[in-house]
Order: structure tokens, then sequence, then C-alpha cells
């Protein structure tokens, strides 16, 4: 069952077409990462999907609710079900980490006690890692410690989607790892649906159930990893070669694929 | 001649379009959201400590200098009494609003364009959104409140200062009679002028938290956004602030 529906979604930026005829159906408690060059519209997507930016024609569902029309009362309840890690955290400086993990429920939970609330943080943290950091300042965070906290956030009031903006971008390879890692735990352990935005091929692989790949603003392939991995687009041969030894093209042999670091 | 002033006169427009669709849509969040309450006290101390410090300042400096002229002006027509008037009148009804609004515009206005301005970069407004929270009612009402709270205060403030020190020049400098200029100094204004500095005050607060929010809130992106954004957010309210005195004046004492 679908969770996530866009539907012949268009967005242009002046004369710039970002998103041509976008349409996709994104599984429910399932992991999929939108996969593509940069530039190629994977960050517009995803603000579509929040609702950030309305698109010019085609709709954009979430739980049913038209993201680029809603009222702001439909828009903020549907989010009040999403979280989302951003490429840098997006902490706010002038709160601790505790206390940036914390907003959540300190705006939607008006019925938790601050003894409840301060053990769902620590015990939040603890999840993703960060245990004992909640008194610290984010600046005082490396940036994979500031995407773990930003995580905790998105997760602490239960979501039901989680989004990640380039979970893996700008860190180094053995950080990357432990962020793909996180991941996989937090979708065993949650049970909910992920939405991967990366150019990261690897750790794409690594944690998607589903890939979509744009390309051009339009989708050049969508299916289940494995399926994509053997697509026999040069396009998308092309672009997952880069990073791995593909499988053969159908017809040849069915090898899974060699994931390795580059 | 007129093809390069239409561009401009485009931009202009569609930025006076642009700050009133921001202030709509505040004032429609306030009306949903409410006010962050807590932060307002945090804010009010913050506008108030940032500015305070130079604001007394420039209004102890702008006060001997109105001495100095008045006594220059009016002694070689025997009015040396109306120094004490002189700077009263032009401290309690033009000057120290004005002066209290461009200092508070330089140290708070500033500060809350580029703090909005860092939000937008780095992404925490979009968050806010995403966390179902309202950007608007959540960043700017209680910078609004604060300012509204502490401008007016302010702007008293200035007027003292700026009597103080131009009585001081006065006296001590210049030898006038001390009792002269207190008795010019207080029957040439009337307790309306201190509510007409406080409405100015007012006034010149929500306009400069408007105006430099809205610079900030609609970032450009990288650190020369920021710095662009928080450059035209202090010369764009000084400027409206001078402006719209002359108009605010002319309501209140014309005629």
């Amino acid at each position: 069952m679908s969770i996530i529906e866009l539907d012949a979604v268009h967005k242009r930026f002046g004369s710039l077409v970002v998103l041509d005829g976008v349409s996709l159906a994104i599984p429910e408690r399932e992991t999929t990462a939108i996969v593509g060059p940069s530039g190629t519209g994977k960050s517009v997507l995803l603000k579509h999907i929040v609702g950030l930016i309305s698109p010019d024609a085609g709709r954009v569902l979430c739980f049913g609710t038209d993201m680029g029309t809603a009222g702001e009362a439909a828009l903020y309840a549907v989010r009040r079900r999403m979280g989302m890690l951003f490429q840098d955290g997006a902490l706010f400086d002038s709160l601790t980490v505790g206390e940036n993990v914390a907003f959540p429920l300190d705006h939607h939970r008006p019925d938790l006690s601050p003894t409840a609330r301060r053990a769902i943080v620590e015990d939040t943290l603890a999840k993703v890692g960060m245990a004992g950091t909640a008194p610290r300042a984010p600046s005082s965070l490396s940036g994979g410690q500031r995407k773990r906290v930003g995580l905790a956030r998105a997760i602490v009031s239960r979501p039901e989607i989680v989004l990640f903006d380039e979970p893996n971008s700008g860190l180094d390879p053995l950080t990357s790892d432990a962020i793909d890692a996180l991941i996989l735990d937090m979708k065993r352990e949650l049970g909910v649906t992920f939405v991967v935005i990366t150019h990261d091929i690897v750790g794409a692989v690594r944690v998607a159930d589903h890939i979509a790949m744009l390309s051009g603003g339009r989708l050049a392939a969508w299916g289940r990893t494995a399926e994509v991995l053997s697509s026999p687009e040069p396009v998308v041969r092309a672009f997952f070669s880069r990073n791995l030894v593909l499988p053969d093209a159908p017809g040849g042999s069915a090898r899974l694929p060699i994931v390795r670091l580059v | 001649m007129s093809r390069p002033a239409e561009p401009l006169l485009l931009r202009t427009l569609g930025g006076v379009g642009h700050y009133a669709l921001f202030v709509a849509a505040f004032v429609r969040a306030v009306r949903r959201h409410g006010v962050p309450w807590g932060a307002v006290l945090g804010e009010s101390y913050r506008i108030g400590v940032l500015s305070l410090p130079v604001l007394l300042v420039i209004a102890g400096f702008v006060g001997t200098n109105l001495a100095l002229q008045g006594h220059a002006a009016f002694t070689p027509l025997g009015g040396q009494r109306l120094v004490g008037l002189f700077v009263s009148l032009a401290g309690v009804r033009e000057l120290a609003p004005i002066i209290a609004a461009s200092m508070v515009a330089a140290k708070a206005g500033t500060e809350m364009a580029s703090q909005l301005g860092v939000m937008r970069i780095r992404e925490q407004i979009d968050a806010l959104e995403v966390m179902a929270v309202n950007p608007l009612a959540f960043l700017v009402a209680p910078r609004l409140v604060g300012i509204l709270l502490v401008l007016p205060a302010l702007t008293v403030l200035s007027i003292f200062v700026m009597v103080a020190s131009g009585y001081a020049v006065a006296v001590h400098q210049l030898g006038l009679n001390g009792h002269v200029f207190l008795e010019f100094a207080t029957t040439g204004i009337r307790p309306v002028d201190f509510l007409y500095g406080q409405i100015k005050g007012m006034i010149f607060g929500a306009l400069i938290c408007t105006v430099s929010c809205w610079y900030g809130y609609f970032c450009e992106s990288g650190p020369e956004g920021v710095g662009r954004a928080t450059n035209r957010a202090v010369v764009t309210s000084a400027v409206l602030c001078v402006a719209l005195n002359y108009f605010l004046s002319e309501i209140m004492y014309g005629r």
C-alpha cells in the first residue's frame, strides 16, 4: 500500500525545469531511496513531499492529503505524522541538544510531564548513540553527531514517515557507514516508512528496499533495489556503475550486486 | 531616460507587495497560533541590552550639540533662555524617538535579520515548518512584542539623557542659568508630547522588526545572502523610520 503518491509532478524555477512529470508511489513500512545526479531535483522532490514547495502541475498525496493544496491545519496534521532529518541536522543553535530533541514534544505533546519528556529524550538519544549529550550545545558536535541528533529529533515523536535529506553528505566513509547502520537499526526497531534522498549510491543500495532514480527531472528507474541495479537502461547503468560492480543486465548471469566503498 | 528606472520601480513595488504579504501572513499566523509568550522576556531583554549602551552615548552627545547649537542660534538674538526649550522640544518631539529607533535598527534589527537569515540558510526555518510549528508566530511574534515593549522605554530614556546632557553643557560650559534652562525645558513641552514619543517609538519598532525579519526570513542562500539581508534591513529600516517620522510629526504637531 502506498503512503506517499506523486502523480505527474511538474516543477520549474524560472526557465529551469526541475521536475518533469514525476509519478511515484512510495510503499508503506519500507525504505525508498531517491537517487540521481546532483541538480536533478531530489531535494525539490522531498520538499514537495513535506509540502514546503507546491507543484506547478500534478499532485503529491501523503496519507491521502494533497500537500500542494491543503490548508495549514491539514498540512500540519500530516506533518505531525512525519519526521525529517535535514542535511546539516538543522538543529537550533540557541537550544541544547536535549532541548532540540524535545522540541516536537514541547509543541505537540503538552500532556507529557517534564519527567516523561526527559525520559523520552534520553531514550531517543541513546537509540542514535548520543546518550548523555542532552546538555551539550549543537555547536560542540561533529557533523556526524549533528546528524544523529537531527535523527533523534526526527523520530522522537514516533512518526509514521521519516525522511532523510542527504544523510551521508559531508561525512567521511566510516561515519557514513555508521549513519547507514543507524538507518537500518531504526528501520528494524521502528518499522516505519523511510524515504532517503541521497547521491551516495553505496548507502542507498545498503539501506533501501526500493530505489527511484531521477535524471533530468524525470524518473529514470523505479523498483526494488535489485531490479533497478539490473536495469538495462544506459543512464541507470552509467550512474550506478560509477560506484558499484553491477549485476549483468537481464539475460546475463544474475549475480547479487557487490557493494564496495569507493 | 525612463527605461533604467522601470526595473527599479518594478522591483521596489514588487518588494512593497511582498513585504505586505509577509505582514499579512504574520498577522494570520499570530491570530491562529498566538504569541509564544515565554520567549518575549528574553527578546525584550536582548533588544534592550543590545541597544542601550550605544543609545545612551548617542543620545548624550545629541543633547550636548543641541545645547551648543541652540546657544549659537539664540544668543545673538538675546534669547539664551530659549536653549532649554530648544533642547527639550527637539529631543522629546523628534530626536529621541528617531535616534532610539535608529540605534535599535542598527543593533537589534541587524541581529534579527542575520539570525533569521542564518536560520533560513541552515534550513532551521524549514525544520520548524516540517515539525508543524508556524515559523512566523514562533520567530517573529516574540521579537515584535519585545521591541514594542522596549522601544518606547528607550525613547523615554533618550529624552532624559538628551535633556540632562544639554543641561550639563548649557550650565557648566556655556554658563546659562540652570533654573531658567529647566523652567523653559519643562514648560515648552506637554505631557501629550511624551505620549506621542511613545507612539512614534511603537510604530518605528513595528516597522524595524517586520522589515528586518522580512529580509532575514527570505534571505538568499549563502553567507553573502545573510550579509546582504542584514545590510538592507538596517538601511531600509532607518530610511523608512526617518521618512515616516516626518508624516507622524505632521499628524501630531502640524497646524
